[in-house]
C-alpha cells in the first residue's frame, strides 16, 4: 500500500510545463553592442599568377594570355598494384615502353596541332612545386630535349563517350631516370608545351579536376620468370600528382589598378587596411560578425565566385599598385576565410583576427584578398575602393557582451 | 521496515524541480518559508504544531511530544501564473525529507535535507530589432537557473521543565546552482554559463513552552532563533560567452570560439542568514487550534551578489501569518475523525538589498491530514494560493500543492510495563 500510494504521488505531481516567462529587458545582463571601423587604405598588387591548384592544363595562347607549357610530376608507386619504380630495377624485369597521356577538355578535335614533351635526367629531387612555381621563377632550359611529339587521338572503345588524349609514347630507357632507388622523392617530372606556337588555345584536364582522368604514366614491362620462361606484357598506371600550367599575363589594365582586383591568372591581389585603433573588446565577450565589407564594381553576373582573405603579416605598401616577383605579404593562415560574393557585396568575417586584435594580442597589418582556388582562374573581379562615395569598404562588428 | 521506504521516498527526491519565478534570479533566490506538509497547509512557517497535537516536524522543540518514529517526504507542485500576459508554467520537486525520532517521551533526535531557497527560474525578453547601416538585427534573451542551497539538519529536543522544552538544531549548507543566459541574435544563441557551489552552516535555537492551561483552552508560545554559523562561500565558475552553433545548449567542440576561457573565483561571505520567529497558538479541547506566528529574517552577507543572473539580492523578509489547526485523532472509530483539517494566511515582504525594492507576496492555505495504521502514519496534502508583485514591475499568482507521507515506527518509546 505504501508504494501504492509513493508510485501515484510521483506520477500525479512530477507533471512540468516549462514555459520562458516573459518580462522587461531592464536590468538583465547579456547585451549586444556594434562597431563600424573605416578601411583607410586599400591597394592592388600583382605577382607571378600561380596556377598549380586549376582544373586544366592550358597551352597556346588566349585573350593576352601566353600558355607557356605545363609541367607534370607522377606518383612513386603505380595506382592499384602500388608497384613503385624503383621495381624495374630488377634485372628480370624488361621494360618494353611508357606512355603520358592526357585526356582534352572536349570530345572531338577541331584542330591538331602538335605537342613535344620532356623531361628532367637531371632535375634532382624537385623539379618544380605546384603552388610557388610561376613563369618568373622557373627555367624551363634545365629541361631535356625533346623525348616524343604527340596529337591528339580519339579513343572510342567506350561508343557512349568519346574520349580524346594526347598519347605520348616513350623510350623505355627513360625509366632509368624515374628508377632510381636512392632518391625516394627522385624527380618523375615532364614538360609537356606546344610545337608551334599559335594563336589558340588547348585545355587538358588536370588531376586538380579530381574525375580521375588526370595526366597518366603507363609503364608497359615483361618479367622472366628463368632465363627461359618470361610472363606476358603487363602494364602498371601512375598518376600525376602535381601539374601546372605555367602562363605569362596580358599587361594589367587601368582597372586593374585602379580598384580592388582580384585575379588567378593576372596575379591580382588586394591588401585593405582597417582601422580598428585601441579598440578592446570586453573581457568575456565574443563576436558574432566582424565582416570586412566590399562591393562589388557593377558588371556581368558572375558565377559562383569565393574571395580568400587572411590577415597580413607584416605592414604594406599602400601607396599605389606594384608588381612583385613574390609576393611580398605572408598571410596568417590561422585566420583562413572564403567567402562567396552575394549579390555584388562580399562579407568576409574576420571575427578570429578581429577577436585577437581586439585583445590586443595580435597586431592589425590589414588583410589581403586573393582568388579562391575553385574560382574559374581567369575572371577578374573589381571591388570599389576608398574612393567611392557609398559603396566604400568598411568592416562591421557585432559583439555580445556579459 | 524502514530500510524498505527509505528507497521509495529517495526515489520521490530526484523528481522534478521547484516552481520557476523570476525573483528566484535575484541573488541566490527566495528563502523558503513553507518546507513540510503540514506546514504548508496551515501556511505555518513551522514554529507552532501542525503535525500533531503539540508537535511541528520543522521545530526540533516539540519533537518530544511524538508518538512514534517517523520518516517523512513532502513534495510539492507549484504553477505560477503570470498576471500581465496570462500565462503560467508548472514545476516540481521535493521540499523536505526527514527522519525524526522521539526518545522516552522526552527527548527528541532528527535528520533533515530540504532545499533552502528556490533558485529556479526560467524567463525571456521581448525581441528587439533595429537596423546595422542597413542590415536588420533582431535579438532577445533567455534566462535560467536552476539549484540552489540545500540544508542537511541535525536537531535534538530537550526538555527544559515539565512544560517547556528546548530545540537546537544545526544546518549545513551546501549544493550547487547553475544559471544559463543566452543572447540570441538573428537565431544564433549565444551562451554564458555561471556553475557556482555552496558551503555554510546555520543553528537553530528553537523554543517551546505552556503558558497557560485549563480544562478549555491551553496557551502556547515558540520562539527560534536563527543565527549563521559559518557564513555560506562558495566558488563560481564564470565562463566566456560562446556562440552554440549547434544550439546542443553546451560547449563543444563545434562551437566559436574554439576555446572558452572560465574564471574560479572563490568568495566568502556570500550568504548569511539570521532570524527571528515568534509564534503563538491556543489549543482548544475540542482539537481545535489557532495561531500565529511572526518571523523577521535577514541576510547579513558582506560580499555582493555571486552573479546572479539579476544584478540584485534578497536581503531581508518578514512574515506574519495566522490559521486554524483541527487535528484528527488516530483512536477515531470513524475515518472522518482521523482527518486533520488545517486553514492559514499569510504576508511576507521581501525587500531587495540594493534598489530598496520590496516584493510583496500574500497567500491562503488549506490543508488535510489523514492518519492511517497503528504506528501513526500520516498523508497530508495541501494547497495555497497567493500571488506576488514587486511595485511597478512583474506580478505572479502561486498555485501549490503538496502533498506529504510520514511512516511512523516505534524506536525508543517508553512501552508498557508486563502485567
Amino acid at each position: 500500500m505504501t508504494i501504492g500510494l509513493c508510485m501515484t504521488g510521483m506520477v500525479a505531481f512530477s507533471a512540468c510545463e516549462e514555459a520562458a516567462i516573459p518580462m522587461d529587458d531592464i536590468g538583465t545582463p547579456m547585451r549586444l553592442d556594434t562597431i563600424s571601423f573605416p578601411v583607410i587604405k586599400a591597394v592592388s598588387y600583382q605577382v607571378p599568377p600561380q596556377m598549380g591548384k586549376t582544373n586544366y592544363l592550358y597551352f597556346g595562347k588566349k585573350d593576352g594570355y601566353d600558355f607557356k607549357y605545363s609541367l607534370i610530376k607522377f606518383d612513386s608507386t603505380s595506382m592499384t598494384a602500388k608497384t613503385p619504380l624503383s621495381y624495374y630495377n630488377d634485372s628480370l624485369v624488361v621494360v618494353d615502353s611508357l606512355q603520358l597521356s592526357l585526356r582534352f577538355e572536349l570530345d572531338s578535335i577541331e584542330n591538331n596541332p602538335e605537342f613535344q614533351l620532356r623531361y628532367f635526367p637531371d632535375g634532382g629531387d624537385s623539379v618544380f612545386n605546384e603552388m610557388t612555381t610561376n613563369h618568373m621563377n622557373f627555367d624551363n632550359l634545365i629541361a631535356s630535349s625533346i623525348i616524343s611529339t604527340a596529337q591528339m587521338t580519339s579513343d572510342t572503345t567506350d561508343t557512349n563517350s568519346t574520349k580524346v588524349y594526347l598519347n605520348f609514347s616513350l623510350d623505355s630507357s627513360i625509366v632509368n631516370a624515374l628508377k632510381d632507388t636512392n632518391v625516394t622523392d627522385f624527380n618523375r617530372s615532364f614538360l609537356v608545351e606546344l610545337k608551334d606556337d599559335g594563336t589558340e588555345s588547348f585545355n587538358f584536364r588536370s588531376i586538380d579536376l579530381g574525375d580521375g582522368y588526370g595526366p597518366q604514366l603507363t609503364v608497359f614491362f615483361r618479367q622472366f620468370l628463368s632465363d627461359t620462361v618470361v610472363l606476358d606484357t603487363v602494364a602498371r598506371l601512375y598518376n600525376a600528382i602535381e601539374d601546372l600550367s605555367i602562363i605569362v599575363p596580358p599587361v594589367v589594365s587601368y582597372e586593374d589598378t585602379s580598384l580592388l582586383s582580384v585575379s588567378m591568372s593576372k596575379g591580382l591581389k588586394s591588401i585593405v587596411m582597417v582601422d580598428m585603433g585601441g579598440w578592446i573588446l570586453p573581457p568575456k565577450s565574443v563576436i558574432s560578425s566582424a565582416n570586412l565589407i566590399l562591393n562589388r564594381v557593377e558588371g556581368d553576373s558572375i558565377s559562383p565566385y569565393s574571395i580568400v582573405s587572411h590577415p597580413i603579416k607584416s605592414e604594406g605598401d599602400f601607396i599605389k599598385f606594384s608588381s612583385f616577383i613574390d609576393d611580398p605579404y605572408e598571410e596568417d593562415y590561422g585566420f583562413y576565410t572564403s567567402t562567396k560574393i552575394i549579390n555584388d557585396e562580399l562579407r568576409i568575417n574576420h571575427r578570429r583576427a578581429a577577436t585577437q586584435i581586439g585583445r590586443a594580442n595580435y597586431t592589425n597589418y590589414g588583410f589581403k584578398l586573393q582568388t579562391s582556388f575553385s574560382n574559374d582562374p581567369f575572371t577578374t573581379v573589381f571591388f570599389h575602393g576608398l574612393n567611392k562615395s557609398d559603396l566604400y569598404p568598411v568592416m562591421r562588428v557585432i559583439y555580445v557582451l556579459p | 521496515m524502514f530500510c524498505r521506504k527509505i528507497p521509495i521516498i529517495s526515489f520521490l527526491f530526484v523528481v522534478g524541480l521547484s516552481g520557476q519565478s523570476i525573483f528566484n534570479a535575484y541573488g541566490l533566490g527566495l528563502s523558503k518559508s513553507f518546507q513540510h506538509t503540514s506546514s504548508a497547509g496551515a501556511s505555518s512557517i513551522g514554529l507552532v504544531p501542525t503535525f500533531h497535537p503539540g508537535v511541528s516536524l520543522d521545530n526540533p522543540a516539540t519533537w518530544s511530544g511524538l508518538k512514534f518514529t517517523y520518516i517523512s517526504g513532502s513534495y510539492s507542485n507549484r504553477e505560477m501564473g503570470i498576471d500581465a500576459n496570462n500565462s503560467s508554467n508548472t514545476g516540481g520537486g521535493i521540499e523536505k525529507i526527514q527522519f525524526v525520532i522521539p526518545i522516552r517521551d522526552k527527548y527528541g533526535f532528527g535528520l533533515s535535507i530540504k532545499p533552502v531557497n528556490d533558485h529556479y527560474s526560467y524567463f525571456k525578453t521581448d525581441s528587439i530589432s533595429f537596423d546595422f547601416q542597413g542590415k536588420t538585427i533582431q535579438s532577445n534573451k533567455v534566462f535560467r537557473s536552476g539549484g540552489g542551497l540545500m540544508a542537511g539538519t541535525v536537531g535534538l529536543s530537550l526538555p527544559l521543565n515539565e512544560k517547556m522544552a528546548f530545540g537546537l538544531s544545526l544546518d549545513r549548507l551546501f549544493g550547487s546552482s547553475r544559471d544559463e543566459q543566452s543572447l540570441i541574435l538573428n537565431d544564433m544563441h549565444y551562451r554564458l554559463f555561471n556553475i557556482r557551489t555552496y558551503s555554510g552552516s546555520t543553528i537553530n535555537f528553537n523554543f517551546a513552552g505552556q503558558f497557560f492551561s485549563n480544562n478549555k483552552i491551553m496557551i502556547l508560545g515558540f520562539a527560534k532563533v536563527s543565527m549563521t554559523g559559518s557564513p555560506v562561500s562558495g566558488t563560481l565558475y564564470q565562463f566566456d560567452v560562446f556562440e552554440d552553433r549547434n544550439q546542443n545548449f553546451s560547449y563543444d567542440q563545434d562551437d566559436y570560439p574554439a576555446t572558452a576561457e572560465v574564471d574560479t573565483i572563490n568568495i566568502s561571505n556570500i550568504y548569511a542568514p539570521n532570524s527571528f520567529s515568534l509564534g503563538f497558538n491556543v489549543s482548544f479541547k475540542n482539537n481545535m487550534n489557532i495561531f500565529t506566528e511572526f518571523q523577521l529574517w535577514n541576510d547579513e552577507a558582506t560580499n555582493a551578489n555571486y552573479a546572479s543572473i539579476i544584478k540584485e539580492q534578497i536581503g531581508s523578509k518578514t512574515h506574519l501569518g495566522a490559521g486554524m489547526v483541527r487535528f484528527g485523532n488516530l483512536d477515531a472509530r470513524s475515518w472522518q475523525d482521523r482527518i486533520t483539517l488545517r486553514l492559514g494566511s499569510y504576508k511576507e515582504t521581501y525587500g531587495l538589498r540594493y534598489s530598496g525594492k520590496t516584493i510583496n507576496e500574500n497567500g491562503i492555505s488549506l490543508g488535510f491530514g489523514f492518519k492511517f495504521a497503528a504506528t501513526g502514519n500520516q498523508l497530508d496534502i495541501s494547497y495555497r494560493k497567493g500571488s506576488r508583485s514587486m511595485e511597478g514591475g512583474h506580478k505572479e499568482i502561486i498555485k501549490d500543492f503538496t502533498i506529504g507521507l510520514s511512516l511512523g515506527d516505534v524506536w525508543f518509546l517508553r512501552r508498557r510495563a508486563k502485567q
